[in-house]
């Protein structure tokens, strides 16, 4: 996904990412980024949580604002303890 | 022909699998990043931002395999994945949207999409007057490209939307991967 976003701030649009994984940004280098901890397949939180989503948005709104030197990755930790348990649950493999 | 169809039916299997243990277990999916390979750069495009974000136009791009019920799927058949997007308009229902990506579990994804596409939140904001507007079209990808196709993303495809967005007069773009 960062090789688009890339794409997209060559272009002359200023992007911001959600970033699942440190090492993979560390890596691609997209322009600005936030990684919030969550897992795979939650970049914006969870199912229902339309504040908490909405929340992250304005954060990364935030950011996008905040952040001033390219290839920037934000690393804020916005899990809570409960999280976990949403993915961890053994229906996942039902 | 039967054999090749078990066959591509069991990779399918094995990569959700996998993609169900990556997701279920942040730890093993941090070993398996890191014993992957990615495109490195040592620097980042930049276009500078002090607009009025009350004031800007937002569109979303996701990685999250996410397209309208009625448009094609993404190929799953492929081991080296699928360049190509989707365009979704604005006014797309949530119940009209599918996920094609067998690479990360979007069990939770299908019961709200917002969590890989925030499209609901985003008409929000601008509701709320903290955006300027929501741009009439967003875009989805899958993010499982590899080998050749890497190449097709980057020179054709990524392109063609940040040119597509760029002819909507898009001040901000968000994107999210899943």
């Amino acid at each position: 996904m960062g090789l688009i976003q890339r794409a997209v701030e060559a272009a002359g649009i200023a992007t911001i990412s959600i970033s699942l994984s440190r090492e993979i940004s560390q890596k691609v280098l997209p322009p600005r980024a936030v990684y919030p901890g969550f897992p795979l397949g939650h970049p914006i939180a969870f199912p229902g949580e339309t504040f908490r989503q909405k929340q992250v948005l304005r954060l990364l709104l935030k950011y996008l604002k905040k952040i001033d030197s390219p290839g920037t990755i934000a690393e804020l930790d916005l899990t809570e303890s409960d999280d976990h348990s949403v993915i961890r649950d053994i229906s996942a493999f039902n | 022909m039967k054999e090749r169809n078990n066959k591509i039916d069991f990779r399918e299997k094995k990569d959700q699998l996998i993609a169900k243990l990556l997701s279920k277990y942040p730890s093993l999916f941090r070993k398996w990043v890191h014993h992957s390979k990615f495109i490195e750069f040592s620097d980042s495009p930049w276009t500078q931002f002090d607009s009025d974000i009350s004031k800007c136009r937002l569109a979303l791009v996701t990685t999250g395999g996410v397209h309208l019920m009625s448009q094609k799927p993404f190929n799953m058949k492929d081991p080296a994945g699928d360049p190509t997007f989707r365009e979704i308009p604005v006014d797309t229902l949530p119940a009209d949207l599918t996920i094609t990506h067998n690479y990360y579990d979007h069990a939770d994804a299908d019961k709200d999409v917002n969590i890989v596409f925030p499209i609901e939140r985003v008409k929000e904001l601008k509701q709320s007057g903290e955006i300027g507007d929501v741009n009439y079209r967003h875009f989805s990808f899958m993010g499982h490209i590899m080998h050749h196709h890497i190449k097709t993303l980057m020179k054709e495809t990524a392109p063609q939307v940040a040119a597509a967005l760029k002819s909507d007069k898009v001040n901000i773009v968000i994107l999210t991967p899943a």
